[in-house]
C-alpha cells in the first residue's frame, strides 16, 4: 500500500515540475499579504498565489517541518523562528544578485543577531511590545515602565499577553537581564516576580486585544504598538508607552525553504514586495511599521511621524531584538508559565 | 448461511480497515512517541525511555487535570439539565416540523465557534449587550462584570456543546411507548415516579451517549475557556497542545494523552464493572 | 394536556432563543460601523462590500461546504455499518473495536492532528481534499456510532428474528428493517458531522494543503489581527442562505404530506 501510494506520488510530481513557476504557495497571516496584493501580483505575473494560513509561529513552524519536501515556498516567520530554521538547515541562501530590492530595506534590520549575514531572510514588518495605557483615568499618565505595572492600584485591572515569551522577555528587562536570558537563576527570580504580578491580571489575550482596548475592558496592560495605534484610532484616549527599563522588538521576516518547489516565482514574490509603493500599501493596510524605509517614506505624514508606529531612533536603542533560545530553556520558560497560570 | 454472511464480512471489513488504519495506526504512532525521548531538532528520537511517564508525576499536572475534569463535568451537567427536558419536548412534536426543528438546532453551529464566542463576548462584556439592557431596565445599578469569570467559561462551553446532548438524548426519547407510560399511570404512579422508574431509565442509553459525546470533548476543549474565562488557568488542552508547538516536546505531549486516555478508560471500566448484571449496560455493547 | 404543552412550547422557544442569540449579535454587529471594537457605533454596508470583493473566502466557503457533506456521508455510511456489526454480531475483538472509538473521541485534537499528519507524510500521502477528508471522516466517525448505537438499543430484539425465522439474509435485515427504522438517528448523526466538519480547526490545520483552502483555517487565522466584521458578515450571510432553505424545505415537504 505504501509503495503504491509513493509510486502515485512520483507520477503526480513530474506534472507538477510543468506547472512550475506559474504557482506560488505563500504561508502567512493573512493580514499581512491583502488581498489587492495578490491580485496586483498575479495580473502583473500570471503567477498564481496559493496563501495559506497559520495562527501562530509554533503551529506554522510544527507544520512546516513535519510535512518537509514539496510543500511551501515562502513564509513569515518571526525572528527567532528564523534563527531556529536557520540553524536547522531549513532556509534557502538567498541570492542577493536576484533581490535588487534589497537596498530599499531599513538598515537598522540588516544584519542582525539571528541572521548575521542576511542571506536567509527579508525583514517585512515589525513591532515593539510595550505598555498601553488609557488616559480617560489620569492617573495611567504616570505609567512609564515595567514596573509600574506591579502597583498594587492595578488590582485585577491589567490585560497581558497570552505568550510565555513575551511576558516573560519583559520580566527579565525589568529586572535588567537580557530579554533572551537562558541563564536559569534569572529565569526563576523572572518567575518568582511574575507571581506577584498575577493578582493584577484581569485577562490573558493575544487575539482580542484590541477591542479590549478600545472599549475600556481594561485599562492598562501590554500590548504591541501597532494594535495600540489600531486601537487609538477607535478610541482616542488609548496610548503606548515605550518602557524605560527597554523593550522587545519583534521582526517578521520573509524566508524561503530550501525545498521550495516553485523558487523562481518566490523571488519574483520578494521582489515585488520590496518594491516601495507595495510595502507601504501594505503597512498602511495592516497598521504595523515596515523594515521597507523606501516605503516607509512613502506613508501619509499622520502615520510616518507617529512616534507610536515609528519611534525615534533613541528610543529605539532601548530595544532588544527577539531571539531564539535553547530548547531547554524554553522547556523552562514553559515550566514556570504553568506553574504562574495554576497559581502554583 | 455463506451468503447470509456476506453482509457481515462486508461490514466489518469496511469498519475494521478504516479504524486500522486512521484510528490504530495514528495511535500506536502516538504510543511509540510516548516511550521516545526528546531532541531539539527533531520531534521525537531513540532511545527508549520511561521518563515522560515519570515526568507526568507532577502536583501541577494533576491540578490541570482536576480542573479540566471539573469543568467538563459541571459543562455536562449544564447540558444534561438544560438538553434532557429540551429532546423531550422536542420528541412530543410530529412530523416534518420536528426534522425542521432539529435542522433549526444545528444551523447556528454551522457559524464558527469561535465566531459565536466572540458574540458572547460582545453580550458579556461590561459595555455589552446584556449589561445595557439590564441597566437600561433598571434592573441592576452597576454592570455585572460577567465576561472572563468561570461563569463565563460554563455559559460558553454548554453554549457549544449542548447539541451534542439534545441529539442523542432525542433519538432516544423517540422510542418511548406511550403506553408503558399510560399503563403507570393507570396503576395509580403520579408523574415524579413516572419519571423517575420509567423514563429515565428507558432514556438511559440516550442519555449516557449524550454525556460521553459532551464529557470526552470538553475534557481537552480550551480555546472556548481561554477567550471566555480571559486564559488565567491552564486545562488539558492547553497543557498538551503547549508540549507539541512550543516545547515541541512531542514524547512528552503524546504521554499525557495515553495518560489522559488510560485514566478515563480506567473510569468508565469501573462505572461498568459496577453496572453489570443492570439492564443499563445495554448501551456499552 | 394543553397545559403541559404550553409548558413544553415555551421551554422551546426559550432554548431557541438562547441557542440564537449569539447569532443575532453576530448578525447586529456585521453593520456595526467599527473595525475592532464591540461596542454599537452606528450604521454601515462597509463589511459586506469588503466581503463581496474577497473571493478567497468564498471560494473557502465552498470547499468547506463540500467536505462537510462528503466528510458527514462516508462518516454516517461507515458508523451506520459499525454500529449495527456492535449491535447485531458477536466478533473477535469487539471490545477492541469499542476502545478504538472510545479513544477517538477522547483523543486531543493536537495529538490526532499530529498523528495523522505524520501517519500521511509515511504513506506519502499528498496533503489536500484527500488528507482532509480522510481525517474529517475519522474523527466524525465515533459520534455516528454512538449515537446511532445508543437508538438501536431501544430495538425489539424479537424482529430479528422473525425475520431470520422468515428465511432473511443480514443484508435483507439490514436493508428492510434496521436502516428505515434508524433513519432519524442518522439524519441527526449525518448532522452532527457536518457540524463537526465545518467547524474543525486544530485537525484540519495540520492535514490541510496549500491548494485548498477551508474556511475556519481562514477564520480563525484572521481573528489573530482582531475581529473582523468582514466574518460576521459572511457567517450572516451563510446563516440566513442556509435558514432559507431550511424553511423552503418545510413549506415543500409539506405540502407533499
Amino acid at each position: 500500500m505504501k509503495r503504491w501510494l509513493c509510486v502515485m506520488g512520483m507520477f503526480l510530481f513530474p506534472l507538477s515540475v510543468f506547472a512550475k513557476d506559474q504557482v506560488l504557495n505563500i504561508y502567512a497571516w493573512p493580514e499581512y499579504i491583502p488581498d489587492f496584493v495578490i491580485y496586483q501580483f498575479e495580473k502583473e505575473t500570471g503567477i498564481k498565489i496559493n496563501l495559506s494560513t497559520y495562527q501562530n509561529n509554533e503551529s506554522m513552524y510544527v507544520k512546516v517541518r513535519a510535512v518537509g519536501k514539496n510543500s511551501y515556498d515562502l513564509l513569515i516567520p518571526s525572528s527567532y523562528l528564523v534563527d531556529r530554521m536557520r540553524q536547522q538547515d531549513m532556509l534557502e541562501k538567498l541570492d542577493k544578485n536576484k533581490l535588487p530590492g534589497i537596498v530599499n530595506l531599513n538598515r537598522k534590520f540588516l544584519f542582525p543577531a539571528y541572521d548575521p549575514t542576511s542571506e536567509y531572510s527579508i525583514p517585512f514588518l515589525w513591532g515593539v511590545t510595550g505598555i498601553f495605557v488609557n488616559t480617560q483615568d489620569e492617573a495611567l499618565k504616570t505609567v512609564t515602565r515595567w514596573r509600574d505595572l506591579w502597583d498594587k492600584r492595578f488590582l485585577n485591572q491589567l490585560v497581558l499577553l497570552d505568550d510565555s515569551r513575551e511576558i516573560f522577555s519583559m520580566t527579565l528587562i525589568s529586572l535588567g537581564y537580557p530579554a533572551n536570558d537562558t541563564n536559569p537563576a534569572h529565569i526563576k527570580a523572572a518567575f518568582l516576580k511574575l507571581r506577584d504580578l498575577m493578582q493584577n491580571v484581569k485577562v490573558f489575550s493575544s487575539d482580542t486585544i484590541v477591542s479590549i482596548m478600545i472599549d475600556g475592558d481594561a485599562t492598562v496592560g501590554v500590548a504591541w504598538n501597532g494594535d495600540t495605534f489600531k486601537a487609538s484610532e477607535e478610541n482616542k484616549n488609548v496610548h503606548f508607552v515605550f518602557p524605560q527599563e527597554g523593550f522587545v522588538i519583534w521582526v517578521d521576516n520573509f524566508v524561503m525553504l530550501k525545498n521550495a518547489p516553485h523558487k523562481e516565482a518566490a523571488y519574483q514574490f520578494l521582489n515585488f514586495i520590496l518594491r516601495p509603493d507595495i510595502a507601504k500599501a501594505i503597512s498602511l493596510y495592516t497598521k504595523y511599521p515596515t523594515a521597507n524605509l523606501a516605503g516607509q517614506k512613502l506613508l501619509p505624514d499622520n502615520i510616518r511621524n507617529n512616534p507610536t508606529v515609528y519611534p525615534s531612533d533613541a528610543v529605539l536603542k532601548r530595544g532588544h531584538f527577539q531571539q531564539d533560545i535553547s530548547s531547554d530553556a524554553l522547556a523552562l520558560y514553559e515550566k514556570y508559565w504553568e506553574a504562574i497560570k495554576m497559581g502554583a | 448461511m455463506k451468503r447470509d454472511a456476506g453482509f457481515k464480512h462486508f461490514s466489518l471489513t469496511v469498519v475494521w480497515s478504516w479504524l486500522f488504519l486512521f484510528a490504530l495506526l495514528p495511535f500506536s504512532l502516538v504510543v511509540i512517541a510516548s516511550w521516545l525521548s526528546h531532541h531539539a531538532d527533531h520531534f521525537v528520537s531513540l532511545p527508549f525511555t520511561v521518563d515522560n511517564y515519570r515526568a507526568l508525576n507532577n502536583l501541577i499536572y494533576l491540578h490541570i487535570f482536576e480542573r479540566s475534569f471539573v469543568v467538563a463535568g459541571i459543562a455536562t451537567m449544564g447540558c444534561l439539565l438544560l438538553g434532557y427536558p429540551f429532546a423531550y419536548c422536542l420528541a412530543r412534536i410530529q412530523g416534518v416540523r420536528k426534522a425542521v426543528l432539529i435542522m433549526l438546532i444545528m444551523i447556528p453551529f454551522w457559524t464558527s465557534s469561535l465566531i459565536r464566542s466572540y458574540a458572547l463576548i460582545a453580550i458579556l462584556k461590561a459595555r455589552g449587550i446584556l449589561n445595557s439592557v439590564l441597566l437600561g431596565l433598571g434592573v441592576i445599578h452597576q454592570p455585572l462584570s460577567i465576561l472572563f469569570t468561570h461563569e463565563a467559561v460554563i455559559i460558553g462551553l454548554i453554549y457549544n456543546l449542548l447539541p451534542f446532548m439534545v441529539l442523542p438524548i432525542l433519538t432516544n426519547v423517540e422510542r418511548l411507548d406511550n403506553r408503558l407510560i399510560d399503563a403507570a399511570r393507570d396503576l395509580g404512579a403520579n408523574r415524579l415516579t413516572v419519571f423517575r422508574k420509567i423514563i429515565i431509565p428507558l432514556t438511559m442509553p440516550g442519555i449516557l451517549a449524550g454525556c460521553i459525546l459532551v464529557f470526552l470533548p470538553a475534557m481537552t476543549l480550551f480555546y472556548i475557556s481561554d477567550i471566555l474565562g480571559g486564559a488565567k488557568s491552564i486545562l488539558l488542552g492547553n497543557l498538551i497542545q503547549n508540549q507539541f508547538l512550543i516545547t515541541q516536546h512531542w514524547p512528552l505531549g503524546s504521554a499525557m494523552s495515553v495518560m489522559l486516555t488510560a485514566v478515563l478508560a480506567v473510569l468508565i471500566a469501573l462505572y461498568a464493572w459496577k453496572t453489570r448484571g443492570s439492564k443499563n449496560r445495554e448501551w456499552m455493547a | 394536556m394543553t397545559q403541559k404543552s404550553l409548558a413544553a412550547t415555551a421551554y422551546l422557544s426559550l432554548m431557541y432563543v438562547f441557542l440564537y442569540l449569539p447569532i443575532i449579535v453576530l448578525v447586529l454587529y456585521s453593520f456595526n460601523n467599527a473595525q475592532y471594537s464591540l461596542v454599537w457605533k452606528g450604521f454601515t454596508w462597509d463589511w459586506y462590500r469588503a466581503l463581496f470583493e474577497n473571493s478567497s473566502l468564498w471560494v473557502a466557503t465552498y470547499h468547506s461546504l463540500l467536505l462537510g457533506a462528503a466528510a458527514a456521508t462516508v462518516a454516517t455510511g461507515i458508523g451506520v455499518l459499525a454500529a449495527v456489526s456492535l449491535y447485531r454480531y458477536r466478533f473477535f475483538g469487539r471490545q477492541f473495536l469499542n476502545g478504538l472509538i472510545f479513544i477517538l473521541i477522547l483523543s486531543p485534537e493536537i495529538v490526532t492532528g499530529a498523528a495523522l499528519l505524520i501517519l500521511f507524510t509515511l504513506i506519502c500521502l499528498p496533503l489536500g481534499f484527500l488528507s482532509l477528508l480522510i481525517s474529517h471522516i475519522t474523527f466524525c466517525l465515533p459520534f455516528v456510532i454512538v449515537v446511532a448505537y445508543s437508538r438501536l438499543v431501544s430495538f425489539d430484539k424479537n424482529i430479528f428474528e422473525a425475520a431470520k425465522d422468515l428465511g432473511a439474509s443480514e443484508g435483507v435485515i439490514f436493508g428492510r428493517i434496521i436502516f428505515p427504522l434508524l433513519w432519524p438517528a442518522l439524519f441527526s448523526a449525518w448532522l452532527l458531522s457536518f457540524t463537526l466538519s465545518l467547524d474543525d480547526v486544530i485537525i484540519s490545520y495540520f492535514v490541510a494543503g496549500p491548494e485548498f483552502q477551508i474556511l475556519p483555517l481562514q477564520i480563525y487565522a484572521m481573528v489573530r489581527s482582531g475581529i473582523k466584521p468582514e466574518i460576521n458578515a459572511l457567517c450572516s450571510v451563510l446563516f440566513f442562505i442556509t435558514l432559507f432553505f431550511v424553511l423552503l424545505s418545510q413549506l415543500v415537504l409539506r405540502k407533499k404530506a
